[in-house]
């Protein structure tokens, strides 16, 4: 198997293509586990209705661990909101359509996002304080079961060329609470300077599902908190203004 | 400070665990303790934390870095002397309210074991407060201190522990996690008997999701409105000197301000000159992105002073502004100064008029202060309606009037009477189990004693009755002399009419020169048309009397015109609703005699009505009847004047008196008779037994038997109004009403079954009735045939002579053995029998009856009854 066609490159993977295949292998160093548990959320998430890549194998590759999946033919969506900025609006209505039907969707096995969450926020380095007003703060949210994507954001969401969205990466696929799904999102379109279209974007989510606001923001020193565990040196001073805020008492 | 030896710091689950075994032991001893011994820990505990109310401020605001070392200070002088002074007196100790005429007691009891959460706004205020209320009630504690105030608060606990030991209270009655987290918090929450919540809304959640009871409070988000009629130097300041009160850290501090328009200006002036802050509108939006980030409070300003916020916002103020007031104009949540900020930051919103404000109030408190605080500065002695209406319009727990929020909140400073705490409910609007500010009384399991008492029962008649062969004119003579009537009204019904009885009356009233009109149209089961009739011919007439001649129709349809006609509004579906407590019941009756005195004149022996609370009413459109009870109904005067009897034919003469008989036997057996009603009821019996048969054989011909008759029957009727009835009576009114059977007929074909089924010593179920302590009615009837001279052995062989008594008297008196005997065709019968069945049962007559009957039990006495068999029920 020559593996030449790079589709993506992170940190400590990389994503080829390889005869309608998707393939990413991870370094060596990385969790056997977390793989593994990716493939099977994956598989999980494989067996509601949406459309997503099928899992074909996971495998070792030159010592290193892959998982392949299908590779879908196609153009994502923020290159098409990228494209036809004129039609962006169009673009998020769609985006969100698609994130509530996700949320619609059950996996009864997947991890708890509340439990990711409290392992994230202990896994923080803040201090103590803040990390017990997080706890107490993700303690006190209602506990739910739907599907949430985790990564939710157009560069994961791909159209192919008969107009099929497919969704991808469930490396991060819990289930729970859809607004901590929907505050993470809203988060990375922060991160990615995108502040008015943000709040379009949460506006259109909380108007078409009946949502109240501030029930998403509630999640949002949470999600910020979590996004710290792993995120760039350059975001913290923006992550924990979000995080530090209190309850009333 | 004498640190506590042996005392292990809880800085894990196991020792926490550990710990609450020790805290169980210790409250056990505790809740031994006396009132006076819990006293002296009380005042020792409050005097400890008093002392060192200066270096449990310091240390809070060294700490925290937030609010105020002197506020603080009132605070924890607060928390120490005025929760004594509110308490001191207040038994929380075994008996504390007694009522021994009632036999009731009341009981205090510890609950166990507290949890207690301590927030970072009052660390100090709220560990005294809470232990204070906690050694007062000989409950366990233990604080989950905030990990931000963790040494202070842990300090006030261990001062106040101390104090308490030294004063005798167990070792170890206080306790506290060391290192808190939110495992231990939640653990502590579910292994304790109750939980005093106070901290964020993820705090509150997590205590009534524990499993246990929970005192959990809500957020605030005062407003405070300035009318027109405000005394606006009063209302600024008070506003002022409340908002900076410890940099604002009281979740009852105003937050927003709502200034009328015609003085918004004297108000801008006032909050300046005392100076604050107003924020132009660059600055605004600096300090809007600054306190509330995401609709959440930024950590960074809680309980700073209004400069550092400031210089956080990047805005200048001088260094000793007291607060920053934002002029803004949304009550939405997308404004940052709508939210409640714990700082002193105010939002201060122009009303164009008074509702305007409520309306802007409302909104503010639904954005984020649903159940706790809202507070208005107005003028009452001029402003009633403002208040009123302001009072209306808040759904929030406490409204204060003309007082700064944070002090008035919390109780006792600014006023009387509002409980002084440190934790406020918020009723179900902010999802509290208390509305109230919580106390002593929260921290209580209060057991009720009570004895078994019984029932105050009485004994009602008319005002008068007259009794004696030919006293009638001698009886109706009252009317002009004594009580001065001018107009009487006769109901009576055609037979009786026609046949003269009424002429008596007539001649009388004539003689005395009192006008009168009689109403004839009677019928034997008298309609509400009839009625209605006979109403509005009284209401044409307006009589001052109205004087009912008859037998039980004629009585109750008198009785029911009078109503009509006193009361041309009462609705019969309300009073003929059945209650189990004549006393008790839901309805009031209208007040009767105020347009007409009520005079009955019985011309059979037998329905009592002259004398009883009772009418029946038939809606002759419907079928329905209804049976009204009521004292109201009694009339004034009954004459029972043989005379008038002479003549009855002899087929009334048996229905009437077995109908007699009966009251007179279910009189005795119900469970409310008294010995008032017994002897009635008993000499009753008598009567009818030994007379009953000369005046059916005699008639006219027998005066003395006629007399005895017309006696009994008033004798029995009196002990039924004051005792009721039973189930004879519950299934002789549907027998009648279905087969068309006579009134005291249906009675005398059931009695028998229903003293066999009364007298059963192990019935399915017994009536409820506290006189009635266990099932004695045979020995009831018993007593019947002792006085009736019948013997027997046993009470079961004296029931049964009794049975074949009433037996021996039917047969004489012409009364025929079964339903069957009487024509009731059989498929009729039995078609009807379960309508029968569930109207009996829901008879007003069956609540007083000593068995209670289940209805397959009254199937199968209408079934012995029909066919004369003998199955047992």
């Amino acid at each position: 198997m020559k593996l030449d066609k790079v589709i993506a490159k992170r940190v400590d993977k990389t994503i080829y293509r390889y005869e309608g295949m998707a393939i990413k292998v991870f370094d060596e160093n990385y969790s056997k586990a977390n793989i593994l548990n990716e493939a099977l959320n994956h598989a999980r998430v494989e067996e509601t209705s949406l459309n997503i890549p099928k899992l074909i194998e996971v495998r070792m590759i030159d010592g290193k661990w892959a998982i392949v999946t299908e590779f879908i033919e196609g153009v994502t969506l923020a290159q098409m909101m990228e494209d036809n900025p004129e039609k962006y609006d169009e673009y998020l209505e769609f985006f969100v359509d698609l994130q509530m039907t996700t949320h619609a969707q059950r996996a009864p096995l997947l991890n708890k996002i509340k439990d990711k969450m409290h392992r994230k926020i202990s896994e923080t380095g803040l201090d103590a304080t803040i990390r017990y007003e997080l706890h107490t703060r993700l303690e006190g949210m209602p506990t739910h079961n739907k599907v949430c994507h985790g990564d939710f954001n157009p560069t994961n969401i791909i159209i192919n060329n008969e107009g099929i969205p497919y969704i991808l990466d469930w490396s991060h696929v819990t289930q729970g609470n859809a607004s901590a799904d929907v505050a993470r999102t809203y988060l990375l379109f922060h991160l990615a300077n995108e502040v008015e279209n943000a709040n379009k974007y949460l506006n259109l989510f909380c108007k078409k599902s009946d949502t109240a606001r501030q029930y998403v923001q509630k999640w949002l020193p949470i999600v910020a908190a979590s996004q710290s565990v792993k995120g760039k040196p350059e975001e913290r001073d923006f992550l924990l203004r979000w995080v530090d805020v209190v309850e009333y008492e | 400070m004498n640190k506590k030896e042996n005392r292990e710091p809880i800085d894990k689950v196991e020792k926490l665990k550990t710990a609450l075994v020790k805290l169980k032991e210790a409250q056990k001893v505790f809740a031994t303790y006396s009132q006076e011994q819990v006293d002296k820990i009380f005042l020792a505990a409050a005097t400890a934390a008093n002392k060192q109310r200066i270096s449990l401020a310091k240390m809070a605001v060294e700490e925290t870095g937030m609010g105020v070392v002197e506020d603080k200070v009132i605070k924890n002088h607060y928390a120490a002397e005025y929760i004594y002074n509110a308490y001191k007196h207040v038994k929380t100790c075994g008996v504390i309210e007694e009522d021994k005429a009632y036999g009731m007691k009341k009981i205090a009891e510890p609950i166990g074991v507290i949890a207690a959460v301590i927030p970072t706004t009052n660390p100090t205020s709220t560990a005294i407060f809470k232990t204070l209320i906690a050694l007062k009630t000989r409950n366990g504690i233990i604080l989950s201190p905030h990990p931000r105030a963790k040494r202070c608060t842990i300090e006030a606990a261990k001062i106040v522990l101390k104090a308490a030991v030294e004063a005798g209270a167990p070792e170890g009655i206080i306790d506290w996690i060391d290192i808190p987290s939110l495992e231990m918090t939640n653990f502590v929450m579910r292994a304790s008997d109750l939980i005093l919540a106070t901290g964020g809304p993820g705090m509150v959640t997590s205590a009534y999701s524990s499993g246990k009871p929970a005192i959990g409070v809500g957020p605030g988000n005062t407003p405070a409105i300035i009318d027109e009629s405000a005394d606006i130097l009063l209302a600024v300041n008070s506003i002022i000197h409340s908002k900076t009160f410890d940099n604002g850290m009281i979740c009852a501090s105003e937050q927003s301000v709502i200034v009328l328009d015609k003085i918004y200006k004297k108000v801008k002036e006032e909050f300046k000159n005392r100076g604050c802050h107003f924020l132009n509108k660059t600055d605004l939006d600096k300090v809007r992105k600054t306190i509330i980030i995401n609709g959440a409070l930024n950590a960074k300003i809680v309980g700073q002073s209004a400069y550092r916020i400031a210089e956080l916002s990047g805005v200048t103020v001088p260094e000793g502004t007291k607060i920053l007031i934002g002029e803004v104009e949304s009550v939405e949540l997308t404004e940052e100064f709508a939210y409640e900020k714990l700082s002193p930051v105010l939002a201060m919103y122009k009303a164009k008029d008074f509702s305007d404000a409520v309306d802007k109030a409302e909104r503010l408190i639904a954005d984020g202060g649903y159940g706790h605080t809202a507070s208005i500065y107005l003028d009452p002695l001029t402003q009633q309606a403002k208040y009123d209406e302001f009072t209306a319009r808040m759904k929030t727990c406490r409204i204060l009037l003309n007082t700064p929020s944070s002090h008035g909140g919390i109780g006792d400073l600014y006023n009387f009477k509002l409980a002084p705490s440190l934790t406020l409910g918020c009723g179900s609007w902010g999802g509290n189990s208390v509305s109230d500010n919580v106390g002593v009384k929260h921290l209580l399991n209060i057991k009720t004693v009570a004895e078994r008492r019984e029932n105050m029962l009485w004994f009602r008649a008319p005002q008068k009755v007259y009794i004696k062969k030919g006293c009638l004119p001698v009886a109706l003579d009252e009317l002009k002399n004594v009580i001065g009537k001018k107009k009487a009204f006769i109901v009576t019904d055609q037979f009786l009419y026609n046949n003269g009885y009424t002429k008596p009356v007539t001649d009388k009233l004539d003689e005395m020169g009192i006008k009168h009109t009689t109403y004839y149209d009677v019928s034997p089961d008298p309609t509400l048309g009839c009625a209605k009739e006979g109403a509005k011919q009284m209401r044409s007439f307006e009589p001052d009397c109205i004087i009912a001649v008859g037998g039980g129709s004629a009585m109750d349809a008198a009785k029911i015109m009078w109503v009509m006609y006193e009361h041309p509004e009462a609705d019969f579906m309300d009073m003929a609703m059945r209650f189990v407590d004549i006393r008790k019941r839901v309805y009031t009756f209208p007040k009767m005699g105020e347009k007409a005195y009520f005079i009955a004149v019985p011309t059979t022996a037998g329905t009592g009505s002259e004398v009883t609370p009772f009418a029946v009413i038939t809606d002759e459109t419907t079928g329905v009847k209804y049976p009204l009870a009521d004292y109201e109904l009694m009339p004034h005067m009954a004459i029972v004047d043989a005379d008038m009897m002479m003549n009855a034919p002899r087929g009334l003469t048996a229905a009437s008196g077995i109908d007699a008989l009966t009251h007179a036997i279910e009189a005795y057996a119900s469970m409310l008779a008294t010995d008032y009603t017994d002897s009635l009821a008993l000499g009753s019996m008598k009567i009818i037994f030994e007379y009953l048969p000369r005046a059916y054989d005699n008639g006219p011909n027998d005066p003395i038997a006629r007399e005895k008759m017309a006696n009994a029957a008033t004798m029995a009727g009196m002990a039924f109004a004051n005792a009721f009835l039973g189930v004879c009576h519950s299934m002789a009114h549907k027998l009648g009403a279905f087969h068309n059977l006579p009134h005291g007929i249906a009675n005398a074909l059931l009695i028998n079954e229903v003293m066999k089924f009364n007298s059963v010593e192990t019935p399915t179920k017994m009536g409820t009735f506290s006189q009635y302590d266990h099932p004695h009615t045979l020995a009831r009837y018993a007593e019947i045939a002792e006085y009736l001279g019948l013997k027997g052995r046993t009470d079961e062989d004296k029931l049964e002579n009794l049975i074949k008594y009433i037996d021996e008297l039917k047969g004489k008196i012409g009364i025929k053995k079964t339903i069957r005997d009487y024509g009731v065709d059989e498929k009729a019968f039995l078609d009807s029998l379960d309508e029968m069945v569930d109207q009996a049962f829901d008879d007003q007559c069956t609540g007083a009856n000593p068995r209670y009957p289940l209805m397959s039990e009254i199937k199968q006495m209408y079934l012995n009854a029909y066919y004369g068999t003998n199955k047992k029920v």
